[in-house]
């Protein structure tokens, strides 16, 4: 999944930079609210984590201008002073969600995952999908009951694919979602994967979860179950 | 920079003036007037003598005996002239006073009219002139047109406008400016308040005093509340900050030493220990920051706040943020409450309770919102708030925060929460109080009760 943080403290902004690429996410990164909506409007990102008080454009700001954008992704607010006000006002300029600092990373990763899982219409932590069930906390998938062991970069595919079930993600959405921009892309590599998960998932090929759509992408074609 | 007292005196004094002015130059029209006439009712007078001492001569003409019955009419330059004329204007008879002078006496009256004019004598010297035509029957029974005519110089009655004019002048100038003072001094006596009223507040300023004193008139009762009002808040809002940064140096002293030791001891130190400690340290600043931002009661007359649209607010802040709960958070309103106070003091009671309820309930959440009737004597109405929800009660919750940080109760928030304790505070400020009960929802109800202001 593929990450934004707007953040002008630069310790803060490289250390949550470094733990949620740590967790298999793609991170950019922007140090003040021009940059930050740069990045929002021009990448394809999934979530944006904006510091409420941002040089340049003020964060509730640039919160506005990605949803003016036109901008669905959610959005996590930190907040130093933890008053309600800038909360409620924060929450109406069209945030998610909100972290009040200091915080632990557990606790932004937490509520992260929640946003995604919630974005992608999954009300709970573990995604259950026909027998394929995948616990975002712990990263754990199993099939069946039985746990299948995946690679991080296995994982992180099946994650993406599970929490936009039902859409059609195209190679280079996918690609955009895995690796780094300056990764060299060879979409090939994507092919390969897909493969590989198919054979951890549905060694029988009985459950097909994962559709191939000729020239437009794949797509997660079973139903979830609550 | 202007003063009250002498723009009223400079506005008082001008207008005074153009009154002054204006009464002047009326009673100096009337007077002269009324002399004017006067002195025509004189000449009318002496029309009648001359009329009376007039005779027929030969060749139906008048004639006037040269015994006058005024001595001046017989002294040249006397100030008094008289001349007769026949109806053509053919001079007849002029007095021996008017020797060496001539007087332009106008154009002839018809028959039974008089005229009158000022004319102009020599260079400077003015005369009211009066002429009356009459007809005189003569004993041969012919009637022939007359004009008698008479002068009297100006200079007198000039004179004496003069005198006048001067002595009003005089008296008008003197009235003035006792006016003025006793203005000045009604204003000072009259502005004496407002005078006290800035001592007071340099008195407050330096400290001397703590508010303003009683005994102020009703127009300026409102600003001394007003103003007593705001400095109560100042110096709350001061106590609060004053408060807050003692008890945040205070509450941050133990962990401090706990964290000390920790990394001055030989031994590698304790990682949860240092973890727990900043954890606690960024709990108490969190609190004493809410704490010292409590707005508090202004004392001036605040505009009043819609509850209604705080509560909406919170609803859909808090049904973002617990959107996995689906809990079905209810705002119900009775009538349109208003609170005066601060948005963020009301936002942030509400913000508290609510997260709590929402943290606490199984499913549903409800506030309820109503105005306080208050005595009369209160202007300001006060609000009350139920925050209900179907959790497992107070009991329970409360013990659980206890829990939660850890069996640290004691150390500077009572083991309500940071959350509860800063409701507290903020409510405590408003003079109002927070109370717990069973809902009937099932879960703990939380009232809070903020009175009207005074």
């Amino acid at each position: 999944m593929r990450l934004l943080v707007v953040e002008d403290e630069q310790a803060l902004r490289s250390t949550l930079a470094e733990q949620f690429a740590d967790q298999g996410f793609i991170v950019d990164a922007a140090g003040d609210g021009v940059e930050g909506l740069y990045f929002a409007t021009e990448y394809p990102i999934d979530l944006a984590i904006v510091d409420l008080g941002l040089p340049e454009l003020p964060g509730m700001e640039l919160i506005r201008r990605m949803r003016a954008a036109g901008k669905t992704c959610p959005v996590l607010i930190l907040t130093a002073r933890g008053q309600w006000q800038e909360k409620v006002e924060g929450l109406q300029a069209g945030a998610d969600d909100y972290v009040v600092k200091p915080f632990h990373f557990e606790e932004v990763l937490a509520r992260v995952q929640a946003l995604l899982r919630r974005s992608g219409g999954w009300a709970d932590a573990v995604l259950r999908s026909g027998t394929v069930s995948l616990d975002t906390r712990s990263q754990q998938v199993s099939v069946g009951g039985e746990n299948v062991d995946l690679t991080s970069f296995e994982y992180r595919m099946l994650e993406c694919l599970m929490l936009s079930a039902g859409k059609v993600m195209s190679k280079a959405e996918l690609t955009d979602r895995l690796y780094n921009q300056d990764f060299e892309r060879d979409s090939n590599t994507i092919e390969v994967f897909i493969r590989r998960l198919r054979k951890k998932l549905d060694p029988d090929n009985m459950l097909q979860p994962i559709e191939t759509l000729r020239g437009r992408g794949y797509r997660w074609n079973l139903e979830k179950s609550a | 920079m202007y003063s009250l007292n002498n723009r009223l005196l400079t506005a008082a004094s001008a207008l005074l003036l153009a009154f002054f002015a204006l009464t002047v130059l009326a009673l100096d029209a009337a007077f002269k007037d009324t002399g004017l006439r006067g002195m025509e009712d004189v000449l009318d007078a002496r029309i009648i003598t001359l009329l009376a001492v007039a005779e027929p001569g030969e060749g139906d003409s008048l004639v006037i005996p040269p015994d006058l019955p005024e001595a001046r009419l017989s002294h040249p330059g006397s100030g008094l002239y008289a001349r007769l004329t026949d109806g053509a204007g053919r001079e007849i008879w002029r007095s021996p006073s008017s020797v060496g002078s001539s007087v332009d006496y106008g154009p002839l009256p018809a028959v039974g009219e008089h005229y009158t004019q000022e004319s102009r004598l020599g260079q400077d010297a003015k005369v009211l002139t009066h002429s009356f035509a009459i007809e005189w029957e003569f004993a041969d029974g012919t009637v022939r047109p007359f004009v008698f005519a008479v002068a009297e110089s100006l200079d007198s009655y000039y004179a004496q406008i003069g005198r006048f004019r001067q002595q009003m002048m005089g008296w008008f100038l003197l009235l003035w400016l006792l006016m003025l003072l006793a203005l000045a001094l009604l204003l000072r006596w009259g502005l004496r308040p407002v005078r006290r009223i800035a001592t007071e507040i340099v008195a407050v300023e330096q400290g001397a005093r703590d508010d303003l004193g009683t005994g102020y008139p009703r127009e300026l009762e409102g600003v001394r509340r007003n103003m007593n009002g705001l400095i109560a808040s100042q110096r709350d809002r001061l106590r609060r900050y004053r408060d807050a940064l003692g008890d945040l140096a205070h509450s941050l002293k133990t962990p401090l030493a706990i964290l000390r030791s920790q990394t001055e001891s030989s031994r590698e130190p304790d990682f949860t220990v240092l973890r727990d400690q900043v954890s606690r340290m960024d709990e108490i600043v969190s609190y004493q920051l809410k704490r010292a931002a409590a707005a508090g009661r202004g004392g001036l007359g605040e505009k009043p706040l819609d509850v209604g649209e705080v509560l909406a607010g919170l609803q859909g802040a808090l049904g973002k943020v617990y959107a996995d709960k689906n809990i079905g958070i209810k705002v119900e309103l009775e009538g349109k409450p208003l609170f005066f106070g601060d948005r963020g003091d009301l936002t942030e009671i509400v913000g508290n309770l609510l997260d709590n309820a929402c943290k606490w309930c199984t499913a549903e959440v409800r506030i309820e919102a109503s105005s306080l009737d208050e005595a009369e004597t209160n202007r300001k109405r006060g609000l009350r708030l139920l925050i209900d929800d179907d959790g497992p009660g107070v009991a329970a919750e409360l013990e659980a925060k206890i829990l939660e940080r850890g069996g640290r109760a004691s150390s500077d928030v009572e083991g309500q929460g940071i959350g509860l304790a800063v409701v507290r505070e903020i409510v405590a400020g408003y003079r109002g109080n927070v109370g717990f009960s069973r809902s009937p929802l099932g879960g703990a109800r939380v009232t809070v009760t903020l009175p009207g202001g005074a």
